[in-house]
């Protein structure tokens, strides 16, 4: 018989958001992304690509177009509304309607002063951004098509418009239109059919570059209003434009998933006329990609096919190495599903409801890597409907499965569940306290009799549950000043300790018997992505976004001697490479020195009886170590066992 | 071919001549039908001629508008009978209008607030969810969107179609593909609530 029993889950239907938009932001390094269902998310350029914060989206909020300010973040949308967002408390902070009807573009001048829109109705807007909000300054001259992208001039003086069938250039104070560039049709049947100017990038020397729906990235002169090349790339749309901070590089997203990128060379050696010239095609996407960013060494791409695309380019990086390689960001970098280890159920979130399944069962035995017959299916117990438009920020299930919670940006929802014999009951609870209102996190106590909720400024709310009611007992507070959101929450088994930790790389421990800080682990200047306290001998364990693991006595207050035996050994070379960060660990009651973790693509055991492996030993070793005979086999071991088989979602 | 009018009165007798000779040394190669000199028409002739054909256009555009004009009245006419018709019969209109302040000792009455009045039988008033000026605009525009990526013109195909041809082109041709749809089979139990 082997070791574990995998129940092998294929029920959980996850269905990820297009990319609708994109922004990055060069100081903090930082990508904003934005969803076709209004989500938001953050991903950190500098800690391993992680995905920081995430923003749940929302019924109407049809995010086109997303732009940084500083370290401020505004989206426009189809509902005709501004949105600011609060990254410290992971929600909108406010909306201000432009009355101009949908919003399509949102771009804001070098300086950080103003906003400029592009509405349905023909309009440019001009926003002054004040210290807490924006205020509307005044209109352009009035088109007779819509505007559906923008370009400031890097001077902030003029603003290159793209329209149907047109490019129009306003001087930015007097807000009249000075140019009118024609942008030709298609060929063929496309000739009926207006062009559409997707996207526009108007760079220092006046040179104005756009991308239509014929499949065309031309190049014009700003000042004569003259087009100076045509660029035929696609039978189809080229939906987005993004230029390089230096101005020489420039890339096209097209509708066909193909990337182009255009140079600033040239044609001969040493002399001094440059022009843009097609260099590379990337095909990275099955689908439109709808949103492009150009950092300094790569080139970032989102579409249709939901995926997060970083390419590197050749030219700014080194060759084979870390740096060099293509990433593609698929899965979400936290934990959607929720399991109740007794009760054998598990809780599946997705952004506007949640499924509560019991796990099917098995019966008779056999050898490691047999697949056993299942004698009882798994069954979908509840669905459950997010109430309001705003989508579901973070959802738990208590390990007993007697109770449920979610919350959204606006509120907290706590279910009660009961089974009696075939039937399943669920009431809402109602009267929650007041304090409970936008969490970004939930965790159930391991005996089911508390509800931790995280809140604003890094604090814990702790609530008691007893039968029907849950009543406030206290708010656990850190003592950094840090507004930063808690996103990962662990409680221990024995319910004395809760470990918490937030986007400020904080790690702080509260003692629940005496509902106080105990300690706050030294800071990492990685992102921890999983944590989770030993049961035996509580040792925090913490995974960070660069891979690297620590652990921590909680009773001594340092790391433990494992701990600084890896960290002085190093881990091996693989293990750093792998691109997807650790989302769960957790533990074997049989055995306590295994500590078992995962993350999207390999499910991994820690043997902390087991020698390390060294940097030139094979990382991989499950399968040679299964063709080599028993005796031999010790020699050959090492802590880290991985099983690659599987995505893994959870493991408990 | 072009008919020839010859404006000049004094002219046309010395023409005539001409023509005369003309035509018969043409009639030999023209048709029969033709062998007469062509008419003499005034300048006078054509001019009242001209005149007359203008006033007449005048008074067939005026009697058209006329008409028109006829079949508009009519038509609204039509449409205020239609109306009349749709609406209650007048009395119970009187039993239900506001400003007479109907309080009919017979009915039963809920609320006696002075903008309220009772209605007979099997009445409920429910609102209905205004769309707000802001959704149509959000349609509207999502639709624009939806029309230029997928609409007529765009040249795309579904991923099922795409995979069929794939298989009955390639090298061992095989039969569609066909996408198994998640509620083919059946869940039991399941609890939907809010």
């Amino acid at each position: 018989m082997g070791e574990f029993k995998v129940h092998r889950v294929r029920f959980f239907d996850y269905m990820p958001s297009a990319i609708r938009a994109m922004a990055f932001n060069r100081q903090s390094e930082r990508l904003a992304v934005a969803r076709a269902d209004g989500a938001v998310e953050i991903f950190n350029f500098s800690d391993n690509y992680f995905q920081e914060k995430v923003i749940p989206g929302q019924d109407s909020r049809a995010v086109e177009a997303l732009c940084w300010v500083d370290q401020r973040l505004f989206s426009g949308g189809l509902n005709g509304e501004i949105t600011e967002y609060d990254l410290e408390n992971l929600k909108p902070r406010y909306t201000v309607a432009a009355y101009g009807g949908p919003i399509w573009t949102i771009s804001s001048n070098n300086q950080g002063t103003m906003l400029a829109l592009g509405c349905e109705d023909g309009t440019v807007k001009m926003f002054e951004v004040l210290a807490e909000k924006v205020q509307f300054q005044r209109n352009f001259d009035r088109q007779k098509g819509r505007i559906i992208s923008l370009s400031w001039h890097p001077s902030g003086t003029l603003i290159a418009a793209g329209m149907m069938d047109m490019i129009r250039v306003f001087d930015a104070e007097t807000g009249h239109a000075t140019h009118r560039l024609l942008v030709e049709r298609g060929v063929g049947a496309s000739k009926s059919r207006e062009v559409v100017v997707w996207s526009v990038a108007f760079l220092s020397d006046h040179t104005i570059i756009s991308g239509d729906s014929a499949g065309k990235v031309q190049i014009w002169d700003g000042v004569t209003g003259t087009l100076l090349r045509t660029h035929l790339v696609t039978k189809w749309d080229v939906l987005a434009l993004s230029v390089s901070q230096d101005q020489s590089s420039l890339v096209a997203g097209t509708s066909e998933g193909t990337v182009i990128q255009f140079q600033l060379i040239s044609s001969t050696v040493g002399q001094q006329d440059k022009e843009w010239v097609r260099t590379r095609t990337f095909k990275n996407h099955s689908h439109d990609v709808r949103a492009l960013a150009h950092t300094e060494t790569a080139v970032v791409s989102g579409g249709m096919d939901t995926q997060l695309v970083v390419r590197p380019l050749l030219d700014k990086v080194e060759k084979n190495t870390q740096e060099s390689s293509l990433r593609k960001i698929v899965f979400p970098h936290r934990s959607l599903v929720c399991c109740a280890k007794k009760a054998g159920l598990l809780l599946f979130q997705f952004p506007e409801h949640l499924e509560l399944w019991r796990l099917g069962e098995s019966e008779g035995h056999g050898k490691p890597g047999d697949s056993l017959t299942v004698k009882t299916k798994p069954e979908k117990l509840i669905q459950l409907k997010r109430k309001g438009e705003d989508h579901i920020c973070c959802s738990a299930l208590s390990p007993c499965g007697g109770w449920m919670a979610y919350s959204t940006v606006s509120s907290v929802r706590l279910y009660r569940l009961q089974y009696n014999n075939n039937n399943i009951g669920i009431t809402k609870v109602s009267r929650l306290p007041k304090d409970l209102c936008s969490v970004h996190q939930l965790c159930f106590s391991s005996d089911s009799s508390k509800l931790f909720a995280s809140s604003s400024h890094s604090s814990v709310i702790v609530v008691a549950l007893n039968q029907q009611e849950c009543t406030y007992l206290h708010t656990l507070k850190p003592k950094s000043s840090s507004r930063q959101p808690v996103h990962l929450l662990f409680a221990s088994e024995d319910g004395k300790w809760l470990a918490t930790a937030n986007t400020d790389c904080e790690i702080h421990i509260y003692n629940l018997d005496k509902l106080k800080l105990h300690c706050t682990v030294p800071v990492y200047s990685s992102y921890p992505t999983a944590i989770a306290i030993h049961p035996l001998t509580s040792n925090l364990v913490v995974v960070h976004a660069d891979q690297q693991i620590f652990e921590y006595s909680l009773e001594k207050k340092e790391y433990t001697e494992w701990s600084r035996k890896l960290q002085k050994l190093g881990l091996h070379s693989l293990w750093l490479e792998r691109d997807t960060p650790v989302t769960h660990i957790t533990f074997n009651s049989r055995n306590p020195a295994h500590i078992i973790l995962h993350d999207m693509f390999m499910f991994c055991i820690i043997d902390q009886s087991l020698p390390l492996p060294e940097a030139k030993t094979l990382l991989y070793n499950q399968m040679t170590l299964r063709s080599v005979p028993e005796p031999e086999r010790i020699r050959h071991s090492h802590a880290f066992k991985i099983c690659k088989n599987f995505q893994v979602w959870s493991s408990h | 071919m072009a008919k020839a009018k010859r404006g000049n009165a004094t002219s046309s007798s010395k023409m005539a001549d001409n023509s005369d000779k003309q035509a018969e040394k043409f009639s030999l190669m023209l048709d029969s039908s033709d062998d007469e000199a062509p008419e003499e028409v005034t300048f006078e002739d054509s001019k009242t001629q001209a005149l007359r054909s203008m006033k007449q256009a005048l008074d067939t555009a005026r009697r058209e508008k006329e008409l028109l004009k006829e079949k508009r009245r009519k038509r609204q006419e039509l449409f205020q009978e239609q109306k009349k018709r749709k609406l209650l019969p007048a009395d119970v209109l009187e039993e239900i209008d506001p400003t007479e302040g109907a309080l009919n000792n017979n009915t039963d009455l809920f609320d006696l607030s002075p903008s309220c009045f009772s209605l007979k039988g099997n009445y409920t008033v429910a609102t209905l969810e205004e769309r707000s000026m802001a959704s149509f605009q959000q349609q509207a525009a999502e639709d624009f969107i939806q029309s230029r990526l997928y609409g007529p013109g765009s040249c795309r195909t579904t991923s099922n179609e795409l995979l069929s041809l794939q298989n009955k082109k390639g090298w061992n041709k095989s039969a569609a593909v066909q996408f198994v749809k998640k509620d083919w089979g059946k869940f039991s139990r399941i609890n939907h609530g809010y």
